[in-house]
């Protein structure tokens, strides 16, 4: 027992747990005393916030992220790394820390969709209070939960995430290289995203309800908001950490790791997206901390960063929050976007055999995309009472985004022409996602026309963007992603029949539950109500039915993936007839990924070209002696 | 293959996007529109339908159209398409379109908020103040005390400004139909400006969320004839001057007609029934308690306090801070008198 | 998951028959440093938050024109400056301390690694000084917020580097670094070099402006 409570694992995390509440009980003792405040030792509140930031982390090191470090840091000869912890042999792996990249891919994926189905029923539990005028259900207090809880959950424990553990997974793969360029600061990104969605769903057991000011937490709201609120401010935090030191990784793994040949201009696409969108996160994400950070000193330490009413007239500034949460936030909706564009120009191209269509404009129209994405938050603000001609470059910028971003959907279009397209799920999922992102995106310039935001912003018109750009653009991609990936992850192959039955279910009741929220935005619906006027019931009553029918098409996606995994027929190496590495190597592929490091010759789309390849297995100096079932070129198990 | 695809393919587009066009412009989008900014919001609205279902039109052609022929027939499996790299021409093409497309709405939309926008000379001033949950309207008066309001009067034709400012968290002023919005920020004011065009009461929504009671935090705009507002106007700040919208001068009321006005007030004024249910009034609101149910057997003076002062005793299982603490000032003296006496008789 | 299960013993082998665990040598496409890569990366993503507190010092100062400091309040310049000077020389005892390894100077890199850290304890412990004797709480006003603030985020960043520098000097003593092996001691470095760099910037910005 004590082995095993000194063993890295749930039984020391358990302990350590403990020991981080005892830890927040003393230290906040010690400090009122020192302080000399009255009830030094049970202020409940100061003990709960700083358990809040100590309990994950000692969790962390109780489940063993730490260690390595700690032996390293304290000059102790660190434990050979005897990779060990690479690979996993049964499903009891994925709940251990563990340094393999593929690993935890699949960890990130799992956790992630997990979280989509938690938020998901949060939606439904909306729409089930939304179906009809007047409160029949829930509360308004716990109605502003729901949503607030239901998009931090979406947007922070799912897409972020689901895109980060997607490549993960393939981007060493793609690239040629065995893992990671920090195996260790993977696996630590990774364990922060489940404790950082145990906080934020927590919240609802807090006194007071969960945090209710909606996935943007405006202060002064946010500042004078019970317990709850603090779930999310420091949820955030873990979150955020999590996606820096990810996006930290990928960039150097992607700089240092590449295969000999392959030069920045013959990465896949996929890999191009995921740098610009680390770089996005790198800089941008330190704002949202910054934005929660003022937050907790506000509302725990007695700060006055939002007060407006403190000394003489106006003082605190309000709108500073704004301008800092938008400059992480908008920035965010390229991070939940951009890496599903790298995810659809793998597959259009794989499946519609041809060459992507104008790669270097594809690879540039990114970069452009991240750059114009830090000169646009204030479209975010068109009505908040902020100077007023920030507004106008602001909405030229916002406009002019849009440029990038036809260049890629057109280029996309011209891929399709003249190829031969396989209309499998993940391509339908290409497909669709072409044409609801298009509306979305479109909806979302209308948007940057200030005259008409001052009449829409903050009604059912922006939920119906929201949703346009998150589910129809991020969603539809991932499930693509997933569809295309899922054989070389889980080396089976999904039910193709269960596959369509799900993209046509999603497609249609996505459109049905969305679309009308334009019209009853303009109409003068605002959002984040629970109770709403008559002229509104038929019209949400509409919607409410349809969204339950796409909760019920999740399940069919929840079926096929777990029936698939457990029971599938085996996949090939390479089902697709795809160039790019990953799908030179066995599914799953082998424990190192390469035997030996790949030679790349050619761009990574070259379809059409007969005896075209991407890559070579032939390191042409030290050939070793290929030990038994390194499969590097064989091209099935069975 | 036929020989002309892309001929097609407009053809197949142009007729699309005339229905596409003509549905939207059918639907009838907007609320009611009552002011001078609707009708340049509500076109430039139809400008950009107009301009982006083609485009829409376009990608939903080329994909259908790609599924239709290019899809991969039996014994195709094998085959690939021809390894097209690019085209110059076509990528400036599409890049440069979309770019002019875009700075000419920019254009358009910045002429559209200019005229939305303009200042005018004789303004008439109201003082908007937000707070959880209620607005306070307050018509400033020439050396004398300002005349304040739960609910917004406005007269026709007169260019508006509204002064917005809130006292705890931000809040957002917003006339459906009047298009136009903005946020009421804690420490500075903001500006609106209206010029009313049209009779008739519409609805004013608080559009940025400020806590649990932000869906019932709404009130009325009332436009009526400059005649008709003055004399609203007037009747509001004679000293004695009785109830608001509800009748009533200065004359004293019989008990009767205090607990009709005090209904009046309820339902309409006070804006009381959004949070409360209560049976009489046919209101059902759950932000707050049931008043049929607790107000049972209460006095009238503990009903008072409750309505002046609601922080002062606070109803289990309810928080503070809810109900708003303005009543006091925003309703006249005798709508106070009418709410009590209604209250106590219907709790009875 | 048969095919894992196979190729992990094929793995398992390959460590007997060659010596080798584990992956082949990555390759390397870049002539920079993993490491160091990734110190700039998490520099400026350090810088971002520093960014975002320089943005509200921004809106209350500039933007909303509130006086600075706020009225009836006094920054001490002086003693602040005595501490910048301090800060600043421990860069310079910590650049020692590098070139000393890199020549296998193993005096210099003690000395050097020592002196450092108490410079760097010293700055910390006369800036917790300066909060106690200041006057002012940070519930006072939103000038105080910002000056916590920004004076605080950089003191914990101090207060990171400390710890680094800890460890480095554990390691130091230990004799774990040589002229070829002493990224140890480069990377924590660089990030000492730019917790000087932002403390002159938050000096500059928030004492003598
Ligand atoms: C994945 C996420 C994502 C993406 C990609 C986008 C993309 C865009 N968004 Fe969106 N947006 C959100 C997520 C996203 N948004 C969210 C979550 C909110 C609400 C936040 C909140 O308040 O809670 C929001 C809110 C929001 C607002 C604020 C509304 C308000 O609150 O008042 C605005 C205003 O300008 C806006 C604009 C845009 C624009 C111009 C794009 C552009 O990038 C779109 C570009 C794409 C296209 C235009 C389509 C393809 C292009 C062509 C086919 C070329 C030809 C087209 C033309 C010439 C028009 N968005
Ligand atoms: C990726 C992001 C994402 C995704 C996927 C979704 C998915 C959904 N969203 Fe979400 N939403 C947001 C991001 C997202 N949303 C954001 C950012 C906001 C703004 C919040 C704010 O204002 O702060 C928002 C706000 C928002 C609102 C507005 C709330 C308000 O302003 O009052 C509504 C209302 O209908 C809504 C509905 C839905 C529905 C029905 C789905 C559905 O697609 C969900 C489908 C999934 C499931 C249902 C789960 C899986 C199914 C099961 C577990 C089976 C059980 C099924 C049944 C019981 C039928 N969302
Ligand atoms: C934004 C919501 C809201 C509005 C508008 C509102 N109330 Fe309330 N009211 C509450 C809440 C919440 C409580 C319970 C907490 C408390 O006692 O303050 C309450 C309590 C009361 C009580 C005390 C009940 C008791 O237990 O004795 C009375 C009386 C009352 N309201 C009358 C009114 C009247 C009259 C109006 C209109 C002029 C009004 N309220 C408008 C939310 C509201
Ligand atoms: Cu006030 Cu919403
Ligand atoms: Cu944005």
């Amino acid at each position: 027992m004590l082995a095993k409570l000194r063993a890295p694992g749930w039984y020391r995390a358990g302990l350590f747990t403990l020991a981080a509440i005892a830890f927040a009980y003393v230290l906040v003792g010690i400090v009122r005393s020192a302080m000399h405040f009255p009830n030094a030792w049970d202020d409940g509140d100061a003990i709960t916030i700083v358990s809040l930031i100590a309990v994950p982390l000692f969790v962390l090191v109780g489940i063993g992220c730490f260690d390595y470090w700690f032996y390293w840091v304290s000059g102790r000869p660190t434990r050979p790394e005897d990779h060990s912890a690479h690979g996993a042999q049964s499903w009891k792996d994925y709940f251990r820390v563990n340094t393999d990249h593929k690993v935890i891919g699949i960890q990130y994926v799992c956790t992630s969709f997990f979280f989509l189905f938690v938020g998901g029923l949060l939606a439904m539990l909306m729409r089930a209070e939304l179906a009809q005028p007047g409160m029949q259900f829930v509360s308004s207090e716990q109605f502003n939960g729901l949503f607030s809880v239901h998009a931090a959950l979406l947007i922070f424990l799912f897409v972020i995430p689901v895109f980060a553990g997607l490549a993960n997974f393939v981007i060493p793969l793609m690239i040629g290289a065995p893992d990671m360029a920090f195996p260790r600061l993977n696996a630590l990104s990774f364990w922060m995203l489940p404790l950082a969605g145990l906080l934020m769903v927590g919240s609802f057991l807090a006194p007071g309800g969960s945090f209710a000011t909606g996935w943007t937490a405006y202060a002064p709201l946010s500042t004078t908001m019970p317990l709850g609120q603090l779930f999310f401010t420091i949820g955030v935090q873990f979150a955020g950490a999590s996606s820096i030191a990810t996006a930290l990784n990928f960039l150097v793994t992607i700089i240092t790791m590449r295969a000999p040949g392959m030069s920045f201009f013959r990465m896949p696409l996929l890999v191009w997206a995921n740098f610009s969108t680390s770089l996005l996160v790198v800089i941008a994400t330190p704002f949202i901390a910054a934005s929660q950070f003022f937050v907790l000193l506000d509302r725990a330490l007695g700060f006055q960063f939002f007060n407006a009413f403190v000394g003489a007239g106006k003082d605190g500034s309000v709108l500073m929050y704004q301008h800092v949460f938008w400059f992480y936030s908008h920035p965010a909706v390229y991070i939940m976007m951009l890496p599903g564009f790298g995810i659809i120009s793998e597959i259009i191209s794989v499946k519609s055999r041809k060459p992507i269509f104008g790669y270097r404009m594809m690879a540039f129209s990114l970069i452009a995309i991240v750059i114009l994405g830090f000169t646009v938050w204030a479209h975010h603000m068109f009505v908040s009472g902020m100077q007023s001609w920030i507004r106008i470059p602001m909405m030229i910028t916002t406009a002019i985004i849009a440029v990038p971003t036809g260049i890629k959907i057109f280029s996309w279009l011209a891929t399709l022409w003249r190829g031969v397209l396989h209309l499998d799920t993940p391509m339908l999922f290409a497909l669709g996602f072409l044409t609801t992102f298009t509306c979305g995106g479109i909806s979302g310039v209308m948007l940057a026309m200030i005259p008409f935001d001052i009449h829409v912003s903050d009604t059912y018109f922006i939920v119906a963007h929201i949703h346009y750009v998150l589910f129809g653009g991020s969603l539809f991609t991932i499930f693509a992603g997933v569809y295309y990936w899922f054989p070389k992850m889980t080396g089976r192959m999904y039910d193709e029949r269960l596959g369509k039955l799900h993209f046509w279910a999603t497609f249609v009741f996505f459109n049905l539950t969305f679309a009308p929220m334009h019209v009853i935005g303009v109409q003068g619906m605002p959002r984040r109500v629970a109770d709403y006027a008559q002229q509104f019931a038929g019209m949400n009553l509409a919607i409410s039915i349809a969204s339950f029918l796409l909760g019920l098409s999740m399940l069919v996606f929840l079926y096929n993936m777990v029936v698939s995994w457990r029971l599938g027929p085996r996949a090939a190496a390479n089902p697709w007839r795809a160039l790019t590495l990953e799908w030179q190597v066995s599914s799953p592929p082998p424990i190192f990924n390469f035997d030996a490091v790949p030679t790349v010759v050619g761009g990574p789309y070259e379809y059409g070209i007969p005896g075209a390849v991407h890559g070579i297995f032939q390191s042409p100096a030290e050939a070793k002696p290929m030990p038994a079932g390194s499969v590097a070129t064989s091209p099935t198990t069975e | 293959m036929r020989r002309h695809p892309i001929i097609q393919m407009v053809a197949i587009g142009a007729i699309a996007s005339a229905i596409g066009i003509a549905l939207a412009l059918w639907i009838n989008w907007f609320p009611a529109d009552a002011a001078k900014q609707d009708h340049p919001i509500d076109t430039l609205y139809d400008v950009l339908l107009i301009v982006s279902i083609p485009i829409f039109v376009l990608v939903l052609t080329v994909i259908l159209y790609s599924v239709w022929t290019f899809r991969m027939r039996p014994g195709q499996e094998n085959e690939d398409g021809p390894p097209i790299h690019g085209n110059t021409r076509l990528e400036v093409f599409w890049t440069a379109i979309p770019a002019i497309l875009l700075v000419s709405l920019c254009s358009y939309a910045y002429a559209v908020l200019n005229d939305i926008e303009k200042k005018h000379d004789h303004e008439l001033v109201v003082k908007v103040h937000a707070i959880q949950f209620a607005w306070t309207f307050e018509y400033p008066q020439a050396g004398g005390r300002s005349v304040v309001s739960p609910q917004l009067y406005l007269p026709k034709d007169k260019p508006v400004r509204f002064d917005i400012d809130s006292a705890d968290v931000i809040h957002d002023f917003w006339v459906p139909a009047f298009r136009v919005k903005i946020d009421a920020v804690p420490g500075i004011t903001t500006r609106l400006r209206v010029t009313p065009t049209k009779l008739g009461a519409f609805p004013v929504v608080c559009a940025e969320l400020c806590g649990l009671g932000h869906a019932v935090m709404r009130s009325t705009a009332h436009v009526m004839t400059p005649a008709a507002f003055g004399r609203w106007l007037a009747q509001k700040q004679a000293p004695a001057a009785g109830g608001g919208g509800a009748g009533g001068g200065a004359r004293q009321l019989t008990q009767q007609q205090l607990v009709a006005l005090g209904r009046a007030t309820f339902t309409g004024d006070g804006g009381c029934g959004a949070c409360h249910t209560l049976a009489e009034a046919g209101t059902t609101g759950t932000t707050g308690p049931d008043l049929g149910r607790v107000l049972r057997g209460q006095s009238e003076n503990a009903i008072r306090t409750d309505i002046v002062d609601p922080n002062a005793r606070i109803t289990p299982g309810y928080s503070a801070n809810i109900m708003p603490p303005t009543f006091g000032q925003t309703l006249s003296a005798q709508q106070l008198d009418g709410l009590v006496a209604y209250l106590a008789t219907v709790s009875k | 998951m048969e095919a894992s299960a196979a190729s992990l013993h094929a793995g398992a082998g390959a460590h007997v028959e060659h010596e080798h665990h584990g992956p082949p040598e990555a390759h390397r496409s870049s002539r920079v440093e993993p490491q160091l890569l990734g110190m700039l990366l998490f520099i400026i993503s350090e810088v971002m938050v520093f960014g975002a507190f320089f943005t509200a010092y921004f809106f209350i100062r500039v933007v909303d024109a509130s006086p600075w400091p706020a009225h009836g309040t006094e920054l001490p310049k002086i003693i602040a400056g005595f501490n910048t000077a301090i800060l600043l020389s421990s860069s310079v005892t910590v650049h020692w301390a590098l070139e000393g390894v890199k020549r296998g100077n193993r005096f210099a890199l003690k000395a050097g690694m020592l002196t450092t850290f108490f410079l760097g304890a010293t700055f910390l412990f006369v800036q917790i000084n300066e909060y106690v004797h200041i006057g002012f709480a940070p519930s006072n006003s939103a000038q105080a917020s910002i000056f916590f603030g920004l004076t605080g985020l950089h003191g914990a960043h101090v207060f990171i580097g400390l710890c680094l520098l800890a460890f480095v000097n554990v390691r130091a003593f230990r004799g774990h670094f040589s002229p070829e092996q002493h990224r140890g001691v480069e990377v924590p470095g660089i990030y000492w070099h730019f917790v000087d760099v932002m403390w002159v910037i938050v000096y500059t910005t928030v004492y003598l402006l």
